[in-house]
C-alpha cells in the first residue's frame, strides 16, 4: 500500500493539517443534522482525507467497508435508453462517484442515477441516521446542464440523501448549487505543515528525516500534501539513508515539459513548431490534461522569459486556455499558443539583438 | 440492361395516351360509378367534366395535366427527332445505338484493346489451367465493358454474363414470405452463379454455341455492405480466380475520384488487390482522351446526319471527362437543343459558350469532383499571381499591406470543398498535420496566424457539440468551419514556398486520440486495484502524480506491476500497428 493511503487519517481527531476544519466538522456532526457540503480547494490539500473521517464519524467503521463496483446503468433519456458506464464506490451508507467520467452524458449520470439512489432510501433501523450520503468528485467538471439538474436533484431529495460535493474550485460551480451546501474551503497545506506530515510518517517508518530534506521536498511539492508524500516515499526508494541536497526525482512529464521549453527558446521555426507538436502529443497520449500542459509550460517559459514579454506571453496562454475549453481538440490550441509564443519572442530577439 | 429499361419508361409514357383515351371510353358511359371507380382516370375527367359534387377528382385532374403536359414535353425532347412515337425502338439512346460493334469503333486506346485481345485469343485458343481471370479496372464510361463485347463479337465467342436479379421490394419480401417464398440474398445468388460457372461452367444448359467460343464475363458485382458480407464475396471470387477454366472478365468500375473514407470505394480497391494476388490478370483502363472522344462523336455527327461545330465537340468532349458514355448522351441532348431551336444561329450559340468559358455553365458535362487530397494539395500549397490582375484594383478598399495577398490561382475554396465533399472536421485535421511543412522556414508569423485560424474552426466544430437536432444550424456551422480553415490556411500561409513534393500524412492525432482514450481506460481500471484506497481518485491526480511516483517505485519494489506493465507495453504497440490505416501513404504529387 501506498503511503498516501497507508497514512491517511481515519478518523476526524487524528487529522494533522486541518485541525480546526476537523473540529468543526465534529460538531456539527454531534449536533445531529448535516447540511450539503460543497469542500472545495487545491489538489493534494486534504478534501477527499476529510470527506472519509466525516463518513467515518458519521456512521462509524462500517463506512470503511467499501466496495468498488463497475456498473453500466441504464439510462431512459426520453425516447432511447443510454448506456452510462460508471465506477462507483460504495458502502451501506455512502455511494461515492465520478459523475464527470460519463463525459458529455454526466447529465444523465446526475439526473437519473443520483435521483435513483436517492429513493431507495436506507431502512431506519436502531435509530441510525436514515439518510444515505452521496460524495460526488470532480463536480467543477461537471456540465452546465448537470450542475442544473443537480440542483433540482438536491431540492427534492434533501430528506433523504445529503450530498457532500468536492472539487477544486469553487467558481465553477454554479451559484445555485453553492448556495445549497455548506462551502468548506480546504486550503493547501503550508510547508511547516507538510514537514510535520513528512516527520509523522518517518516515525512510524523508522527512518531518519534530515530536517532540511524535509523542508526541501516539502518545497518541491508546490504545496500539495498528496504529492509530498509519494514524493518521499520515491526518494526512500532511491536512496536511504537520506542526505540534505539528495537529489529529487522530477515527475517525468514535468520534465517533459521543460524540455519542451527549452526547445522552444532556442528555435522559432515552423519546424521546430512541429517538433514541439510531436512532444505534445506525447503528453496528451499519456493522459497528462492540456490545461496542465499549458499552465506547466507558460510556467517554464515565463521562468526563462524577459520581464517586458511576460504580461503579453501571459495573456496569450490564457486566451488559448479559454479558448481550449471551449474547443475539443486542444493540441490545435496548444499549438496556436507555442506558435504565438514563438512569434512574440523571435521578434523580441530581432528587435533587441537586431 | 439499365439503359433498355429506361427506354421501356419512354415507350410506356407515349403510349399512355392511347390507353388513356381507350379506358376513357369504356369509363365515361356508366357516370354514377364514376366517383366509387378507386382507379381515377383523368382523361376522362377532362373530357367530360363532371358534376360539382366530385370537385376533388377534377383538381387532380388538374394536376395530372400539368404533369402530362410536362411528361409531353419532355417526351418530346427526347424523342422529338422521332416521326412518330410509335416508331421509337431500342436504339432510342445513341449510347446504344451506336455501340461499338468493331474493334476500330472502340474509342479505347488501340494498344489496350490489343491487349485484352490478345489475353482473350489465347485463352480460347487453349485453355489454360489457371489464370484465367481478367480484371479490367477504370472510371465509369471509358468503355471497359464495350470492349469486352467487341472483342468476343470479333472472337466469334458468346459471352455468358452474370445477370443482375431484379431487386427485391420490401412489400413484394412481405408478400413472398406469406406465400411460402423464402428471401434469397443477391450475394447468395451471385454466389450461386459462380458456384455453377466454376464447376458445370462448360455444361451449362443455359450455354449455346461451342465450347470452345465462351467468356464470362461479370460486370455487375453485387453491392456489398459490412465486412462479413465482403469478405464472403472476396472469398467466392478468389476461389473463381483459382479455379474457373474459361476465360472470365470481371469489371470492377473504379470511383478513387470520390471520397476516399467510404468504406464501399475502399474496398472495391482492396479487392481489386486481393484478386490479382490471387493470379488474375489486370488491365486498368485510362480515361478516353479527348481527341478519339472528338472522333468518336464526329462519326456519330455524320452518321446522324447533324450539323454540330468542331468547338461544341471539342466542348462536350473535354466537359465528359474521359466518360465516352456521357460525352455521347451530352451530344444527344445537344442536338436535340440544336433542332429545336433554330433561331439561335450555331456560330452565335458558341461565341456565348466560350466567352464564358466556363464548364458549370454548359447544360451537360460532369461536375467536376475532387479527392480530398487534391483539395488539400490546393490548400497547401497556396498557388498564386505573381502579381495583381487589374480587374480587382477597380473594386478594392484599402487594406493594410500585410493584410494584401495575392489573387489566388484557383477557384474560391468553398467551391474546392464542395467539389470535395470532405467533412469540415477531417480536413482541419489534415490541415492542421500538414501545414507545417509547407511554410516558409522564416515565418513563425505565418505559423502562428495558421495556428489560430485552426483554432478558430476547431472552436467553431465544437459548438456542434450541443447535440442541437437543428440540422440547419448544423450544416451552416460545418460549412463556415471548413471555410474558416481552409481560407486561414490559405491567408496566413503568406509566404509560400516554392512548391515542392510533399507527402500528405495522415493525421498523428488520431492515433494520438486512441491511444489516450486507451490508457485513460487503463488507468481508471487500475484505480481499483492498484491504488488501493478507500476513495476514488480523479483522472488528473493519477496522471499527474500517482502515475510517475509509481513508475519510479515499481521499478524497484514490486516486480509484479513492471511485469504487468511490460504486458501491457506489448498489447499497445500491436493495437497502434493494427490501426494503422491505409491513408499513411496516400501521396499527392505537386497540383
Amino acid at each position: 500500500m501506498l503511503w498516501v493511503d497507508k497514512y491517511r487519517p481515519k478518523t476526524l481527531d487524528k487529522v494533522i493539517v486541518h485541525q480546526d476544519v476537523a473540529q468543526n466538522l465534529q460538531k456539527l456532526v454531534s449536533e445531529g443534522d448535516c447540511p450539503h457540503l460543497l469542500f472545495y480547494g487545491p489538489s493534494g490539500s486534504g478534501k477527499k482525507t476529510l470527506i472519509m473521517a466525516l463518513l467515518r464519524q458519521i456512521f462509524g467503521p462500517s463506512a470503511d467497508k467499501v466496495k468498488v463496483e463497475n456498473k453500466i446503468w441504464k439510462v431512459d433519456a426520453g425516447k432511447r435508453t443510454i448506456d452510462v458506464e460508471l465506477t462507483t464506490l460504495s458502502s451501506t451508507h455512502h455511494v461515492e462517484l465520478n459523475p464527470s467520467d460519463a463525459g458529455f452524458q454526466d447529465r444523465y449520470v446526475v439526473q437519473e442515477i443520483i435521483k435513483e439512489m436517492a429513493k431507495n432510501r436506507p431502512i431506519d433501523t436502531k435509530g441510525k441516521k436514515g439518510f444515505k450520503v452521496l460524495v460526488l468528485n470532480e463536480v467543477d467538471k461537471l456540465s452546465r446542464e448537470a450542475q442544473h439538474s443537480l440542483r433540482r436533484t438536491m431540492e427534492k431529495y434533501s430528506a433523504s440523501c445529503r450530498l457532500i460535493l468536492c472539487s477544486n474550485s469553487s467558481s465553477k460551480v454554479t451559484e445555485a448549487v453553492r448556495s445549497r451546501c455548506l462551502n468548506v474551503r480546504i486550503n493547501a497545506p503550508m510547508e511547516e505543515e507538510i514537514v510535520n506530515v513528512l516527520e509523522f510518517i518517518a516515525k512510524k517508518e523508522g527512518l531518519q528525516l534530515p530536517q532540511g530534506f524535509a523542508a526541501c521536498i516539502a518545497e518541491k511539492s508546490n504545496r500539495n500534501l498528496r504529492r509530498a508524500v509519494l514524493t518521499f516515499e520515491t526518494c526512500r526508494v532511491q536512496q536511504y539513508p537520506f542526505t540534505n541536497n539528495q537529489a529529487i526525482p522530477p515527475m517525468d512529464w514535468e520534465q517533459y515539459v521543460s524540455e519542451i521549453a527549452s526547445d522552444i527558446m532556442k528555435e522559432q521555426s515552423p519546424k521546430r513548431l512541429f517538433e514541439v507538436r510531436g512532444k505534445l502529443y506525447e503528453l496528451l497520449t499519456n493522459c497528462i490534461p492540456p490545461e496542465i500542459i499549458l499552465k506547466r509550460l507558460l510556467f517554464e517559459l515565463l521562468k526563462k522569459l524577459d520581464s517586458e514579454l511576460k504580461h503579453e506571453v501571459s495573456h496569450w496562454a490564457a486566451h488559448y486556455e479559454h479558448r481550449m475549453r471551449l474547443g475539443q481538440k486542444a493540441i490545435f490550441h496548444l499549438e496556436a499558443f507555442v506558435a504565438k509564443f514563438m512569434s512574440i519572442y523571435k521578434s523580441f530577439l530581432i528587435s533587441t539583438f537586431g | 440492361m439499365k439503359k433498355a429499361k429506361r427506354n421501356a419508361a419512354i415507350v410506356i409514357l407515349s403510349s399512355d395516351d392511347d390507353e388513356n383515351f381507350s379506358l376513357k371510353s369504356n369509363f365515361t358511359q356508366p357516370k354514377s360509378k364514376s366517383v366509387s371507380v378507386p382507379r381515377k382516370n383523368p382523361k376522362r375527367a377532362k373530357t367530360a367534366p363532371l358534376s360539382a359534387s366530385c370537385p376533388r377528382s377534377s383538381k387532380e385532374a388538374s394536376v395530372f395535366d400539368e404533369m402530362k403536359r410536362f411528361c409531353e414535353e419532355f417526351d418530346d425532347d427526347f424523342t422529338g427527332t422521332k416521326v412518330s412515337a410509335g416508331l421509337q425502338s431500342k436504339d432510342d439512346m445513341w449510347v446504344d445505338k451506336h455501340k461499338p460493334h468493331f474493334l476500330e469503333e472502340l474509342a479505347v486506346h488501340k494498344k489496350k484493346v490489343e491487349e485484352v485481345k490478345t489475353w482473350f485469343e489465347e485463352r480460347l485458343k487453349a485453355a489454360m489451367d489457371n489464370n484465367n481471370v481478367l480484371l479490367v479496372a477504370g472510371p465509369s464510361g471509358v468503355g471497359k465493358t464495350a470492349t469486352i463485347h467487341a472483342i468476343a463479337s470479333h472472337l466469334g465467342a458468346t459471352i455468358w454474363e452474370w445477370t443482375t436479379p431484379t431487386p427485391t421490394v420490401w412489400s413484394e419480401h412481405l408478400h413472398n414470405s406469406n406465400s411460402g417464398l423464402q428471401y434469397k440474398s443477391k450475394l447468395d445468388e451471385f454466389e450461386g452463379f459462380v458456384e455453377r460457372a466454376r464447376k458445370y461452367g462448360l455444361t451449362s444448359p443455359s450455354l449455346k454455341g461451342s465450347h470452345a467460343s465462351v467468356i464470362l464475363l461479370i460486370d455487375d458485382l453485387p453491392v456489398v455492405n459490412g465486412r462479413v458480407a465482403y469478405e464472403r464475396l472476396q472469398r467466392c471470387l478468389k476461389l473463381l480466380v483459382q479455379l474457373v477454366c474459361i476465360p472470365t472478365a470481371i469489371v470492377i468500375t473504379n470511383y478513387d475520384k470520390d471520397d476516399s473514407a467510404d468504406f464501399s470505394t475502399r474496398c472495391w480497391e482492396e479487392l481489386l488487390v486481393s484478386l490479382h494476388s490471387a493470379g488474375a490478370c489486370k488491365v486498368n483502363f485510362n480515361p478516353v482522351t479527348v481527341n478519339s472522344i472528338k472522333k468518336t462523336l464526329t462519326t456519330i455527327c455524320r452518321k446522324e446526319k447533324r450539323e454540330v461545330g468542331a468547338d461544341m465537340i471539342e466542348l462536350i468532349a473535354k466537359a465528359s471527362g474521359g466518360d465516352i458514355r456521357h460525352a455521347i448522351t451530352s451530344l444527344q441532348y445537344l442536338c436535340l437543343k440544336l433542332h429545336r431551336r433554330p433561331i439561335l444561329p450555331s456560330k452565335e450559340r458558341l461565341d456565348t459558350v466560350d466567352c464564358l468559358d466556363d464548364v458549370f455553365c454548359l447544360p451537360f458535362g460532369k461536375d467536376e469532383s475532387l479527392s480530398l487530397f487534391h483539395a488539400l494539395g490546393k490548400f497547401l500549397h497556396n498557388k498564386r499571381e505573381s502579381e495583381h490582375t487589374t480587374a480587382s484594383d477597380r473594386d478594392a478598399f484599402l487594406l493594410k499591406e500585410k493584410f494584401v495577398r495575392f489573387p489566388l490561382k484557383m477557384d474560391a475554396p468553398e467551391v474546392v470543398l464542395c467539389q470535395a465533399h470532405g467533412q469540415a472536421r477531417t480536413l482541419s485535421d489534415f490541415l492542421h498535420e500538414n501545414v507545417l511543412d509547407f511554410l516558409n522556414e522564416e515565418s513563425i508569423d505565418d505559423a502562428w496566424l495558421v495556428a489560430s485560424y485552426l483554432s478558430d474552426a476547431d472552436f467553431l466544430l465544437s459548438s456542434l457539440n450541443g447535440q442541437s437536432r437543428d440540422f440547419g444550424a448544423e450544416n451552416i456551422i460545418q460549412s463556415a468551419a471548413a471555410s474558416v480553415a481552409a481560407r486561414g490556411v490559405l491567408f496566413g500561409n503568406a509566404h509560400p514556398v516554392s512548391s515542392r513534393w510533399h507527402a500528405v500524412r495522415r493525421p498523428k492525432l488520431w492515433e494520438v486520440e486512441q491511444s489516450s482514450r486507451r490508457n485513460k481506460c487503463q488507468m481508471l481500471s487500475q484505480r481499483g486495484d492498484l491504488y488501493n484506497s478507500l476513495t476514488i481518485s480523479n483522472k488528473i491526480v493519477m496522471a499527474t502524480e500517482f502515475r510517475p511516483a509509481l513508475k519510479w517505485l515499481g521499478y524497484r519494489a514490486s516486480e509484479s506491476f513492471q511485469a504487468d506493465s511490460m504486458v501491457e507495453d506489448d498489447s499497445d504497440s500491436t493495437c497502434l500497428h493494427e490501426n494503422k490505416l491505409d491513408i499513411s501513404d496516400d501521396e499527392i504529387e505537386d497540383c
